[in-house]
C-alpha cells in the first residue's frame, strides 16, 4: 500500500510539476508578447542614444528553449526517479526473500540441535534429523552460492570453462544429473527430437540453468512434474524447448520473470519459496553463451516453456572468438599461478 | 502430560514441521500439520483444534488471512504466529488480526513449548472462567464471555480474545488494584519481553467500548503508580 501510495505521489508531483511548466511558458509567451510593446517604448524613453539591432525574437525563443529543456530535464529525472523506485520495490523484495530463506534452514537446524540436546531421540529418529539438517545445510549452501555467482556472473568475473560437446549427448548427460539431484523418476523428463551439431558450452554452468528450469517447475507444478526437452536446429542456432506441466505463467508476467529479484505472488503459486535470483541467472548464463532465453505460456494451469537458443560451434566462434580468446588466456595465466604457488 | 490437546500445525517447511511435531508429540500434544493456507482452513473447519501455530509465508492463502479467517469463526482460539518475518509491521498486523502471540524464527524450542502451554493454559482459565459467569453487566453494558459479543448503550461490538482475558481478569478482581505485571503475567501468562504499553492499549480500547466518556473513566480507573482499578459499582 505504502509503495502504491508513493508511486501514485510521484505520479502527481511530476504532473503537477509539468502543468506548472507549461503555464508558466505559456505566461511567458503571453507577458512576452504583451509587453514587448512598452518594453520598446520605455526602453527608448530611458536610453534613447541605445540602438538595439539585435534579432528580438532571439530573447523569446531563448525563453522557449529554456523552458522545454527544464521541462525535458524534469522528464528525465522523474523516469530515473521510477527506475530508482521499481529497484528499490525489488531490492525489499529480494530482502524479504533472502530473510525468509535464510532464516526458514537455519530454524530448522537449531530445532534439531536444541531436541537432541534436550530430550532423548531414538537412533532411527536421530539419523532422520541429521538427515533434515543435512538437507537444510544444503540449501543455505546453495543460497550463498547463487548469490555468490550471480554477483560474478554481473561483474563477469566467472571464467566459464567452455568445451565443445555434441548437443544430443549433453543433454543426455544433464538430464541425467538433474533427475539424480531431484530424486524424480526417470520417464519425467523426456528428450524430444535430435539434432546434429555440436555447441560451445560451459557444462557446469548448463548444469545450473537446467537445474534452475527443474526446480521451478517442481515448485510451480501441482501435479507430479513432466517435463520435455524439445530440440531442433534453426539456420546456425540449436533450439531447446524446455516445457514443464506447472501452473503456467500469466502473459502478463512473461516479460518481468527475468528481471532480477523478480517473483510473482498470488493466490494460486503454490510456493513461496525463492530468492527472484534463478531466472536471471539462467539468463546472463544463456547470454554469456552468445545465447537468447525466452519464454511462453498457454496460460494458467497450461504449464511453461522456455525457449533456449544457442549458437551452433561454428557461429559461436564467429560470435564469441575475441572474448573466448580472452577467456582462455584468463583461465590459462590462473593456472600459471596455481602452479607457481 | 498435555491432556492430548490437539495442534494445527500450518508451516510449509517440511523439515521444520517435522521437528516440531516430533517435539509436541513428545510433549503429550496431538498435531495436525497442514501444508499450506488452504489445507490449513480445510482442516480447521473439518476438525477441533485447541491451538493453532502458524506461519506467514504460506502457499495459496497467507497467513495472515488464515488467521482472519480463523478468528472470523472461532474468536476463542488460540494462535501463535511463528514466522520468519519479524519486522515490527508484521509483528502488529499479526496481533491486530487476532493473532494471541507472535514468535520470530530462529527460536528457541524451550520458549516456543512455553508459550504454547501458556496460551492453553490462558484458554482453559478463561473457559473456566466464562462457564462459571457466562453473561457479565456493568452500566449500560452486556458482555457475554462465550461469544464475545457486547451490547454497550450506543452499540454491538465483538471483542476479541485477548480484550476478553484483559476484561475478564479485571471483573475477577473488582474492587482490587491490579498491577500491569500482573496482567502481563495472568492473562499473557508469559511474554516479559512484552512493553506495558500494550497493556495500557488494551485499557483505553476498553474504556473507548464500555466508558460513557472514556476520557474520565468511571469503570476502568487508572490508579497512579500501581495500576488499575475495575469498579462497576
Amino acid at each position: 500500500m505504502k509503495r502504491n501510495r508513493s508511486f501514485f505521489y510521484h505520479i502527481t508531483v511530476f504532473v503537477v510539476s509539468q502543468l506548472a511548466w507549461l503555464a508558466l511558458l505559456g505566461i511567458w509567451i503571453y507577458w512576452y508578447v504583451s509587453n514587448y510593446i512598452i518594453f520598446k517604448t520605455v526602453g527608448d524613453k530611458l536610453s534613447p542614444g541605445i540602438i538595439y539591432n539585435g534579432t528580438k525574437v532571439l530573447p523569446f525563443v531563448g525563453g522557449i528553449v529554456l523552458l522545454v529543456s527544464i521541462a525535458f530535464g524534469m522528464s528525465l529525472i522523474f523516469r530515473h526517479l521510477n527506475v530508482q523506485l521499481r529497484l528499490n520495490n525489488l531490492y525489499d523484495n529480494f530482502i524479504s526473500n533472502i530473510t525468509h530463506e535464510l532464516k526458514s534452514p537455519l530454524s530448522s537446524i537449531q530445532l534439531y540441535l536444541e531436541t537432541l540436546n534436550s530430550r532423548p531421540v531414538p537412533a532411527e529418529k536421530q539419523k532422520e534429523f541429521i538427515s533434515m539438517m543435512m538437507k537444510d545445510a544444503g540449501r543455505l549452501k546453495n543460497l550463498i552460492n547463487s548469490i555468490l555467482e550471480i554477483s560474478a556472473l554481473e561483474q563477469k568475473k566467472i571464467v566459464h570453462d567452455f568445451q565443445i560437446y555434441p548437443v544430443n549427448s549433453l543433454l543426455k548427460d544433464l538430464v541425467d544429473g538433474v533427475l539424480e539431484q531431484f530424486n524424480l523418476p526417470k520417464n519425467s523428463i523426456i528428450i524430444e527430437g535430435k539434432v546434429d551439431c555440436e555447441c560451445m558450452v560451459d557444462k557446469n554452468a548448463f548444469k545450473i540453468v537446467l537445474n534452475n528450469l527443474t526446480d521451478n517447475a517442481i515448485k510451480y507444478s501441482i501435479k507430479p512434474i513432466r517435463i520435455s526437452i524439445k530440440l531442433k536446429t534453426q539456420f546456425t542456432k540449436v533450439v531447446i524447448d524446455f516445457s514443464d506441466n506447472g501452473i503456467g505463467i500469466p502473459s502478463s508476467e512473461l516479460k518481468n520473470i527475468f528481471s532480477k529479484f523478480y517473483r510473482i505472488y498470488g493466490a494460486n503459486i503454490p510456493n513461496v519459496k525463492g530468492t527472484g535470483l534463478g531466472l536471471y541467472s539462467v539468463k546472463e548464463i544463456i547470454r554469456s553463451h552468445g545465447g537468447k532465453i525466452s519464454a511462453s505460456s498457454e496460460g494458467i494451469d497450461m504449464g511453461s516453456t522456455f525457449r533456449i537458443e544457442l549458437p551452433v560451434y561454428n557461429e559461436f566462434v564467429r560470435k564469441f572468438k575475441k572474448s573466448f580468446m580472452v577467456n582462455i588466456k584468463k583461465k590459462e595465466l590462473i593456472e600459471k599461478t596455481e602452479d607457481n604457488i | 502430560m498435555n491432556g492430548g490437546n490437539k495442534i494445527l500445525l500450518v508451516e510449509d517447511e517440511e523439515t521444520l514441521a517435522v521437528g516440531l511435531e516430533f517435539n509436541l508429540t513428545e510433549e503429550g500434544y496431538l498435531v495436525v500439520w497442514a501444508k499450506d493456507g488452504k489445507v490449513a482452513l480445510d482442516l480447521f473447519y473439518s476438525q477441533k483444534f485447541d491451538l493453532i501455530i502458524l506461519d506467514i509465508m504460506l502457499p495459496y492463502i497467507n497467513g495472515f488471512e488464515v488467521a482472519k479467517k480463523v478468528r472470523e469463526k472461532s474468536p476463542q482460539m488460540p494462535i501463535l504466529i511463528l514466522s520468519a518475518r519479524s519486522g515490527v509491521e508484521d509483528r502488529v498486523k499479526g496481533l491486530e488480526l487476532g493473532a494471541d502471540d507472535y514468535l520470530a524464527k530462529p527460536f528457541h524450542l524451550q520458549e516456543l513449548l512455553l508459550r504454547i502451554n501458556g496460551m492453553l493454559k490462558r484458554k482453559m482459565w478463561y473457559k473456566n472462567a466464562a462457564s462459571v459467569q457466562p453473561v457479565y453487566s456493568f452500566g449500560d453494558n452486556k458482555i457475554n464471555f462465550e461469544n464475545l459479543e457486547c451490547h454497550t448503550k450506543d452499540s454491538q461490538i465483538r471483542l476479541t480474545q485477548q480484550e476478553a482475558m484483559v476484561l475478564k481478569y479485571l471483573i475477577e478482581n473488582k474492587g482490587k488494584i491490579v498491577s500491569r505485571k500482573e496482567l502481563i503475567e495472568k492473562v499473557w501468562h508469559m511474554n516479559p519481553e512484552i512493553e506495558t504499553r500494550t497493556v495500557d492499549n488494551f485499557i483505553v480500547r476498553l474504556r473507548k467500548y464500555f466508558e460513557p466518556d472514556p476520557s474520565s473513566p468511571v469503570f476502568f480507573k487508572s490508579i497512579r503508580g500501581a495500576g488499575y482499578m475495575f469498579n462497576a459499582e
